[in-house]
């Protein structure tokens, strides 16, 4: 109950954010619950199932075409929801064939289903439609951009949340543990896979659609963009997954950090960054939220302790 | 012990005498007139870095290095320090408008200059005509983009229909009668094609091929073994970099050697005549200078290889440097009211490195349209005749 209440008071604050009227704050913000919302929404699939998906640029870059199709022709929350809807049809079919596979077939499978997307995308816009590129100028303006991703992250927390505690996520985490003795005890893994890959799609894509129209112009080539899912994926590991604090820390860390030493280290965040994400995969395995932060207080404390003798 | 505190102390204060010294130093030259900031980000890292530092950061760095040389940037009369903010965007379109928004919004920067690439400005473009900042942009490609008819949007670089329009003209001076095509599947490959197909109409020249490649492409023989076969006077490869290489490599081993080998951009980077070695020789491509230009030109050029250690390209290098000249001379006889700014841009005639510029809206219309080829290690202009710097060389061989 108190942390429905903190979870509604956050959203709460995030949704007022536009009226204090400093669009790099706001983007900033927006660059967050991008990065919180796939990293969520990866971790509800991936997290329990250890299945690395590879497709999230995929669903992303599918959501965004949808917006570069449909805007101006449908009204814009049909837009996002179409943008949704269409990952999940790309997630159903592709996992029919993919869930079957584990390891790093599976990962390599779904990375190079994403190109293959991407090439289908070009080929098509090029033969039936005569363009590549698309632009879209007559976008919604930047807080309604903003909202709209806010309520899909919210979404997808709420989502993780609900998935996890009901009989489906039970039945994730049994097939991450060991998928014979899941299928044995009378869980059918490919539904309850599929259930799963199609959900954590549906935010994906949702989110590609609503953060196409910031770019004016998308091609093929920036939506499917494979940085987009290495992202997710690592704001996911470093925060840890299995806890929905998990890729929320990681999500804001992530984006803050980088974003700071971006802007104040130009020439060295690259190298900062990189030193500081193999101190977190050597020393964090299970990610920030996964630490046993308690025990290293209790630890450091207890150390302090004999020195303060004379 | 102690001994080895105090010395530790006596560095420290030190250090910190030295560095408080050096910040009243730096105050006190400073302190006349307020710098003038310089937003704006470039690819230091990812996919468009190749080009972004090719074309567009060296030619920023050596502005601000040149303009701060002679004492500031001029403004109305009085001098003031160009301060460059310049950061990395990692290649990526989202980090750039939320970069731009932090520099016309939280940072209120006095002038901002654009990424590299048309993607980019396509995003960012908008974002600046919103806030009310004049950008003039040398590397976008895209009539769209011309289209959307931005008020505080300019592009120095010449688009699609001007390029193509100077390279049949060129072909039918020189009788070709037949050309294969290829083209990347992407806006700019398409627009071309578009803006290139009723020109050669028009001048009856055939097109015996015609092919499209995906980007990223790996092998493109045998789509040239096909083109060879074919026998055309003049190969048009709508191609950029790294594919230009990838064609000019392959056809030189299948020796497809038609009358004229064109490749569109990148062809004018020295890297393409340092990767390409013999085989650049003879190649044309997009450009639009050389230093054997003009004395203006062999400034530049000079200036830039001795601040950068690298030539500039030979084709919007110079654009990018027209750009910074346009935004000097704006600033120096209207001042860093950016209203003003944009009127003053939108209808005065400039001075450039390439010679007079005048927009037309967004669109440059001053510096024709033209084509260059690789002779002897230097791209020389051979078309149009106004403003060649040598004549076409044919057919091409490779050596």
């Amino acid at each position: 109950m108190m942390r429905n209440i903190h979870f509604l008071i956050a959203v709460a604050l995030l949704a007022a954010l536009p009226a204090i009227e400093s669009p790099f704050i706001q983007s900033m913000a927006l660059t967050c619950l991008m990065f919180a919302g796939l990293a969520v929404s990866w971790s509800m699939f991936s997290g329990p199932t250890r299945y690395l998906s590879l497709a999230t640029s995929a669903f992303f870059g599918l959501g965004a075409y949808c917006t570069a199709w449909g805007l101006g022709k449908l009204p814009w929350p049909a837009v996002v929801m179409l943008g949704g809807c269409a990952a999940v049809v790309f997630a159903f079919a592709i996992g029919l064939i993919t869930l079957r596979l584990r390891g790093a077939y599976f990962a390599v499978i779904t990375y190079g289903l994403g190109e293959l997307v991407k090439h289908s995308i070009t080929h098509v816009e090029k033969t039936w439609f005569g363009t590549v590129g698309r632009v879209m100028t007559e976008t919604p303006s930047s807080a309604t951009v903003y909202w709209t991703v806010l309520a899909i992250a919210a979404l997808a927390v709420w989502t993780y949340v609900a998935f996890g505690r009901s009989r489906y996520g039970h039945a994730l985490r049994g097939i991450g543990m060991d998928e014979e003795r899941a299928a044995t005890l009378g869980v059918n893994p490919m539904r309850v896979k599929l259930i799963g890959f199609c959900l954590s799609a549906w935010f994906a894509g949702a989110l590609g659609a609503a953060m196409a129209v910031r770019w004016t112009y998308i091609d093929p080539h920036t939506v499917f963009n494979p940085f987009i899912v290495f992202q997710t994926v690592l704001i996911s590991m470093v925060g840890g997954p299995l806890t929905i604090g998990g890729p929320l820390i990681g999500a804001l860390a992530f984006s803050l950090l980088s974003e700071f030493l971006r802007l104040s280290l130009p020439y060295l965040y690259m190298i900062i960054l990189g030193v500081l994400l193999i101190v977190s995969v050597l020393y964090l395995p299970d990610g920030i939220a996964g630490y046993d932060w308690k025990r290293l207080w209790e630890k450091i404390t207890r150390r302090k302790a004999p020195e303060e003798k004379p | 012990m102690q001994e080895k505190f105090a010395k530790r102390r006596t560095t420290l204060k030190a250090a910190l005498a030295v560095a408080w010294g050096l910040t009243f130093a730096s105050g006190f030259a400073l302190a006349d007139e307020p710098t003038v900031k310089v937003g704006y980000t470039q690819s230091r890292s990812g996919p468009f870095a190749a080009g972004s530092q090719t074309t567009q950061e060296p030619n920023y760095l050596l502005w601000a290095d040149h303009v701060n040389a002679s004492g500031g940037l001029n403004v109305q009369g009085k001098k003031r320090k160009i301060e460059l903010v310049g950061v990395d965007d990692r290649s990526d379109i989202e980090t750039m408008v939320r970069t731009y928004e932090k520099f016309m919004t939280t940072d209120k920067v006095d002038l901002v200059l654009p990424p590299w690439g048309t993607g980019a400005n396509f995003a960012v473009a908008p974002v600046a005509n919103k806030h009310g900042y004049p950008m003039v942009a040398p590397t976008a490609l895209s009539q769209k983009l011309v289209d959307m008819k931005l008020p505080y949007y300019f592009v120095t670089l010449q688009q699609p229909k001007p390029m193509m329009a100077a390279l049949v003209d060129m072909l039918a001076a020189n009788g070709v009668k037949t050309v294969v095509v290829t083209y990347m599947d992407d806006l700019f490959g398409l627009e071309n094609i578009g803006a290139l197909e009723p020109l050669l109409k028009e001048k009856n020249i055939q097109v015996l091929d015609k092919k499209s490649y995906p980007l990223g492409v790996k092998d493109l023989s045998p789509m040239l073994k096909g083109m060879k076969a074919a026998n055309p006077d003049a190969f048009i490869g709508i191609t950029y970099p790294p594919d230009n290489f990838l064609v000019t490599g392959q056809a030189k081993e299948i020796g497809f050697a038609p009358k004229i080998f064109y490749t569109a951009v990148g062809t004018a980077f020295p890297i393409y005549r340092e990767r390409m070695g013999k085989a650049s020789e003879g190649t044309m491509g997009m450009g639009s200078w050389n230093p054997k230009m003009s004395k203006a030109a062999k400034t530049y050029f000079d200036a830039h290889v001795a601040l950068n250690k690298k030539e500039p390209d030979r084709w919007a290098s110079a654009h990018a440097w027209a750009a910074l000249e346009i935004l000097q001379q704006t600033v120096e006889k209207v001042g860093l009211d950016r209203k003003a700014m944009r009127d003053h841009i939108a209808k005065t005639e400039f001075d450039t490195v390439l010679g007079k510029m005048k927009f037309n809206g967004t669109e440059e219309v001053g510096v024709p349209g033209m084509v260059g080829q690789w002779q002897n290690g230097e791209f020389e202009i051979v078309w149009p005749p106004a403003r060649a710097t040598a004549k076409a060389v044919m057919p091409k061989v490779w050596n």
